[in-house]
Parts: structure tokens; C-alpha cells; sequence
């Protein structure tokens, strides 16, 4: 049994979630590949040079990877902070475009600081697991926590105040929504998420680079979205998950598989404008069951 | 709404489910490989991405070697061994190649050839390694794969051996150049790499860059660098790119005026530039690993079956190497059953066992390939005789030309 794939759709649905956090706030912040990047390069440069950690054993130990995990999150949400006050005063496309060059400007840093290894990067990154069905366990477990955490969110406060600011903000500060506020957890929740999963990327792929976090991963993550509906948090984890498969399994089709991914992609959004999963559709499944027998209930 | 946490909690479980069902069954190397219809070989190749255009002359050289050794032209000891060729697409990332990887050494491949960038086969290479699957690298030029492990090889000669033959060539044709540029994809590995070397080699010689230009890969547009570096008035001009940034990097250079020599790196030794510089490729000096004039058998051979497949043009060096890559294999394969005990196929041991054998086998032979006579050092580095430089010579229809060999 080879659980790869598996861990790329668990990483995939973790950075759909990121993309997720903002826009159910009405923001479309497309930075997740920057934060993802910042995440992995903390991993790498933590677990090849500094030699206490234990990266020159032959399994690299469980405490370092928690303590990069720690460390990449409270970078992350430091730099959301940091970067997040002025540039959630812009909306829409604005915001859209202000971070899109946040992840060049990262990018173009990682490719000259002294450290950071150039366009190379950084390989012979140490494994925590001897397989990846270490990085599946490690991987679904974050999943679980931040689906757990978002459907939570819908009976938080925080939850309602999201989905007020992105019905109207305007009316939203009216009720004495603190919106910058609102605005400026989602961002950095979302930011932490993107540092977490990228720390266990570079360990699953054992090099990291600049390219990790490129325009290019921007759409791909913002795809994960836009495919799986971004109203509730099951459209981007199942977009997460298809999106990051479907490549893969549509290798047997051979040269074809890239026509045939592109046309999935194309058609998710024109026969479901809204996305796959809709809280409407979710309703509708819940009510019907179609995958339950209708059966007498036991005892009854 | 109660039922909607009760659905995602559904969902979830079904979710659970479709990542276990993506999870793919594959040998532990316990057992025997399952070598029906011969022993399966892996190659992962870029098909797709920004390197496709390597990986369309690997695919090529691959194709003709599988078909020569498994055909009437394969040497006698061959009939032993039959060897099934597994392609797949690396793509030009790491995540593809990673997969692709995987699934390879999943479906009980006995070694993998490939990847197609040195900067995935820092990503793929541990994971063979782990697995104790022998790799053999087509196209990795970069420092340090070889170190990945011992179960890593490559048939590509290092950038380091090859890249500053080029430059001493710029400089028996003209060596009155004193100011030389040098521009480089700055976001790819490969070229970065390789950039310094070039600039290493021409401080050797004396000769400090007026001007280091970095471009991007992904760049279509370099009319503000080359303005710039024009004004600098240089006589020689040193390129590391892949082939569609350095094409039309060397199609703007000539547009604006430049008339001086452009040596450029492996990332472009490739009659693909062809359609992107056009007439403008006329001139480029590039390093060979690979010659086509060489009168050895094999390359004779190799010469004749690309010819036959690609309507009479001269192979490139990756399509040369991907064959010399496959021919690695198989005669290590070959070797290994002639050295089995009567009775004893090489298929029936242990996958882990087998691998093994076939990686120390691959690193002790020698090799007569279309490359020259090559070898291995125990790391895995090849060792190579000869080495050569082309200056590309367009056509009069500027759309098809030929490496011609510099004496």
C-alpha cells in the first residue's frame, strides 16, 4: 500500500482550507503559497542546520517537527499580522492583486537571501517517517483539527461575525462587528494553516524550493475553491482532494490526462457555478440520504 | 441544522474512504518481482511543463533503446533477459515526479531512469534510495546527485566537466574577447547551477562579467536587460536557461543588434530551440556530451535507428543519453542472468535482493554506448572520455539546422 498520493490530497485539501478562511469573510486573498513557502523553508532550514534537532539521526525526531510546526505557525501569523493590517484595507480584486505580490516578492527573497539555497533550495531534508503513511497520519490529523475548527466556527462567534462581514460589511460594522478584526483572524488562521502543511511538505518531499510558492500555486489553491464551492468548508477540502487526485489518477489515460483534468476544472464551475458542494446541496443530501436504504427503524 | 454536521461527519468517513482506496497495492521487495512480459524497468521522463521539450528527446532515445535491445539487433547473451519499459510522466515539478516515482517502485520495477531535472531528482532520488531501487539519471548535470546514495547513478556528465568547454571554444574562435556577459535563469536549478561554473571558468581565464543579468524561466520578454547589457558593448555572451526562455533570450539579443558569439548551456542543447530562435540559433556554441560522428557500432546503430524515426535528422544529446541510460540497464540485467547458476532465473529472487545485485552490477560495468566508452566511480559519477562542442548552423528556411561539431 502506497499512501503518496493520499498525503498530496490531504496537503492539497489543507491549503483549499486556507484559501477557504478568507473568503468566508468576503476577502479573496490568494497569499496561501506564500505562507506555505514560509512553513517549509522554516522546516528545512530548522531540521538540516541546526544539528540538535536531531537531523543527522536516522529518523528524525517527532519533538523537532512539533517545534517546527510551532515555530513556522507563530512566523506565519507574525508576518499575517504584520502584512495583514494594511493590506486587508483593500477589497475584492484589490486585495486579490496585493497579495498575489506578496508571494512574488517571497518568492523573489527566497530565490537571492543568502540562506535560503537559491533556486536549488534546500534538499537531503530528514524524514520523521520511514513511510508516508507517517506524513498521512500526521497530515490527517492537522485535516481533522481545522475541519473540526471550521465547522465549529459556524456556532462561534467569530463564525457568525465571517459570514456577516461577507453578507455586508457595512452593515456588519454597523452591528459593532469589530470587521478589521474579523478580517484580520481569518487571515492569519489561514496563514497558520498554509505554514503548518507547508513544514510537512518539505518533509514529505524532501527538498524545498522557490518554486513551491509561485502565481501558479496561487490559482491552483484558489481552484481547490472555487471547484468544491466555497460557502461551506466541505467544498475546499473535497476540492483539495479531487483536484490534487485527478492528475494522478487519470494517468492511465495517458497523453490525454492533462486535456481531460483541464476540462474536470472547466466544467465544475459551468455546471456548478456555486461549487460542488453547497450548504443547499449539503441540505438536500442530508434530507434525502441517497446513499441509505430506507429501512424500519430498529426498535421502533 | 443538525443533519449538517451529522453529513460532514458522512462525508468525512467517505472522504477517509476515497484516500484509502487511492492508496495503491505494491511489491515490499520481499518477494519476487512479477516479471511478466520481462523485467520491468521505470522511466520517468518530463512530458509535460516547462521541460517537455527535454523530455519529448529522452522519450524518443528511450523508445529507440527498447526497441533495438528487445529486437533482432540485440546481442546474443539478451535473449535471457527481457526487459518491459514503464514510462511515465514526471511532469517538469516535484510533486509529479514524486508520484510518478512512486507508483514505479510500487509496481515492482527492478530500477528507474529518470528524472528529467536535477532539481526533481533531489526531490525523488532519497525515495528510491530508500527503497533500494537502483536509479539511473538521463539528464540530472547538477552537483551532488550522485551523493544522494548509493543506489543513485547518472549517465550525464556533471556541468562541472562539461559547461567551460564551451567558453575556451568562444575564445579560440575570437581570442581577442575581453568583455563578456552573462545572463541566467535565476528560479531553475539547473541554470543556476551551471551559471556559476561558467563564471568560474571565465575568471580562470582572466576574464571578469560586465554585466550578470538574471532572467526567470518563465520570462517572454527581456528587451530592458538586453538594452542594458548591449550598452555595455560585450564580445561574448553566456547563456544558462531552459529552451523556450533561452530562445527567444537569444532571438531578442539578435533583434537588437548583437553580432558578437553567444555560448549557451545545456538546458538548450536541443534541436528544439530551432522553432523559437529560428534563424537567430545560427552561431550558438554549445557543449556535447554526445557526439553523432562518432564511428563506434553502437552509435552507428543508434544513428541510423533515430534517422529511420525522425526522418533523417542528427540525434540530440538527451536522446543520446536516454538510450545510453536504457542500455545501462538492460546489460547490467544481461551480466547479472549470465551469471545466474543454471536454473536459477535472475527473476526468481527476492525484488530487495535483485535490486541490489542490479545496482552494484550497474556501478562495475563498462559500457560501450553512443556516448563513448563510459563507466561508473563507485558513487555513481559517470566517467566519460570525450567531450565536444557544436556551434548550431541554421538553414536558409530558418526553421531546421544541425549541431556541427567544432573540431
Amino acid at each position: 500500500m502506497d499512501a503518496t498520493l493520499p498525503v498530496q490530497m490531504v496537503l492539497g485539501a489543507l491549503l483549499g482550507l486556507s484559501v477557504y478562511l478568507p473568503l468566508a469573510t468576503g476577502q479573496l486573498s490568494l497569499a496561501t503559497p506564500g505562507f506555505y513557502v514560509i512553513g517549509g523553508y522554516v522546516a528545512a532550514l530548522l531540521s538540516t542546520g541546526v544539528a540538535a534537532l536531531g537531523g543527522g539521526e536516522p529518523s528524525y525526531p517527532l519533538p523537532s517537527l512539533l517545534l517546527e510546526m510551532g515555530l513556522a505557525a507563530l512566523l506565519a501569523a507574525a508576518v499575517a499580522v504584520v502584512i495583514g493590517r494594511p493590506v486587508l484595507k483593500l477589497r475584492g480584486i484589490y486585495l486579490a492583486i496585493a497579495t498575489i505580490a506578496l508571494v512574488e516578492i517571497l518568492r523573489v527573497l527566497n530565490l537571492n537571501l543568502p540562506f535560503t539555497g537559491g533556486a536549488v533550495g534546500i534538499f537531503a531534508i530528514p524524514q520523521p517517517f520511514a513511510d508516508p503513511w507517517g506524513y498521512l497520519l500526521l497530515s490527517a490529523l492537522l485535516l481533522a483539527a481545522v475541519c473540526w475548527l471550521c465547522a465549529r466556527l459556524g456556532a462561534m462567534r467569530l463564525g457568525r461575525a465571517q459570514a456577516a462581514v461577507r453578507d455586508d460589511e457595512l452593515a456588519a460594522a454597523c452591528m459593532g462587528i469589530d470587521t478589521a478584526q474579523v478580517k484580520l483572524t481569518a487571515f492569519v488562521i489561514s496563514a497558520v494553516i498554509a505554514a503548518l502543511t507547508g513544514v510537512i511538505s518539505a518533509h514529505f518531499l524532501n527538498t524545498w524550493n522557490a518554486r513551491q510558492g509561485s502565481f501558479d500555486a496561487s490559482i491552483t489553491t484558489l481552484a481547490f475553491v472555487v471547484f468544491g464551492g466555497s460557502r461551506t468548508w466541505v467544498g475546499p477540502v473535497l476540492g483539495g482532494l479531487v483536484l490534487t487526485a485527478l492528475p494522478e489518477l487519470l494517468r492511465p489515460v495517458g497523453d490525454l490526462r492533462l486535456i481531460v483534468y483541464g476540462l474536470v476544472i472547466l466544467a465544475g464551475p459551468v455546471v456548478f457555478p456555486q461549487g460542488v458542494i453547497t450548504p443547499e446541496r449539503l441540505q438536500h443530501w442530508a434530507r434525502h440520504r441517497p446513499w441509505r436504504r430506507p429501512s424500519p427503524r430498529a426498535g421502533a | 441544522m443538525p443533519t449538517i454536521p451529522r453529513l460532514a461527519r458522512g462525508l468525512l468517513v467517505a472522504g477517509v474512504m476515497t484516500l484509502l482506496s487511492a492508496c495503491r497495492s505494491g511489491g515490499s521487495g520481499a518477494g519476487p518481482i512479477d516479471a511478466t512480459g520481462g523485467v520491468p524497468v521505470g522511466a520517468v521522463i518530463a512530458l509535460t511543463g516547462n521541460s517537455s521539450v527535454i523530455g519529448q528527446d529522452q522519450k524518443i532515445g528511450l523508445e529507440l533503446a527498447e526497441r533495438h535491445f528487445a529486437g533482432s539487433g540485440a546481442p546474443p547473451a539478451a535473449k535471457g533477459v527481457k526487459v518491459k519499459l514503464r514510462l511515465e510522466d514526471g511532469g517538469s515539478d516535484e510533486q509529479t515526479a514524486t508520484n510518478a516515482f512512486r507508483t514505479l517502485i510500487n509496481g515492482g520495477v527492478a530500477a528507474l531512469i529518470g528524472p528529467s531535472l536535477s532539481q526533481q531528482a533531489f526531490a525523488v532520488d532519497p525515495i528510491a534510495q530508500r527503497a533500494g531501487v537502483p536509479v539511473v539519471g538521463p539528464s540530472n548535470t547538477a552537483v551532488g546527485i550522485p551523493q544522494i546514495g548509493s543506489f543513485i547513478s547518472r549517465v550525464s556528465a556533471p556541468v562541472s566537466v562539461v559547461a567551460p568547454l564551451s567558453i575556451g571554444a568562444a575564445l579560440r574562435q575570437n581570442p581577442a574577447i575581453r568583455r563578456v556577459a552573462v545572463f541566467y535563469a535565476h528560479d531553475d536549478a539547473y541554470s543556476t547551477s551551471e551559471s556559476k561554473i561558467f563564471q568560474q571558468a571565465l575568471q580562470r581565464r582572466g576574464l571578469q562579467p560586465v554585466t550578470v543579468q538574471r532572467t526567470n524561466v518563465s520570462d517572454t520578454d527581456f528587451q530592458n536587460q538586453v538594452t542594458d547589457t548591449l550598452r555595455l558593448k560585450p564580445e561574448l555572451i553566456v547563456i544558462s536557461a531552459l529552451p523556450m526562455d533561452g530562445g527567444n533570450l537569444v532571438r531578442q539579443i539578435r533583434e537588437l543588434g548583437y553580432g558578437g558569439a553567444i555560448v549557451v548551456g545545456n538546458g538548450m542543447n536541443s534541436p528544439n530551440i530551432y522553432p523559437i530562435c529560428q534563424k537567430y540559433c545560427d552561431g550558438l556554441l554549445i557543449a556535447q556530451a554526445y557526439s553523432p560522428e562518432t564511428t563506434a557500432a553502437i552509435n552507428q546503430t543508434f544513428l541510423s535507428l533515430y534517422r529511420q524515426a525522425r526522418g533523417g535528422a542528427v540525434p540530440p544529446q538527451f536522446s543520446a543519453q536516454a538510450f545510453t541510460a536504457y542500455q545501462v540497464v538492460f546489460e547490467s540485467l544481461q551480466r547479472l542472468q549470465a551469471a545466474q547458476p543454471p536454473g536459477k532465473p535472475l527473476t526468481a529472487l527476492p525484488a530487495a535482493e535483485l535490486r541490489r545485485r542490479l545496482n552494484s552490477e550497474i556501478l562495475a560495468g563498462r559500457y560501450d554506448t553512443p556516448l563513448g566508452p563510459i563507466r561508473f566511480t563507485p558513487e555513481g559519477e559517470v566517467v566519460q572520455e570525450r567531450f565536444y562542442v557544436a556551434q548550431v548552423r541554421m538553414n536558409g528556411d530558418g526553421r531546421s539546422g544541425r549541431f556541427q561539431l567544432l573540431p
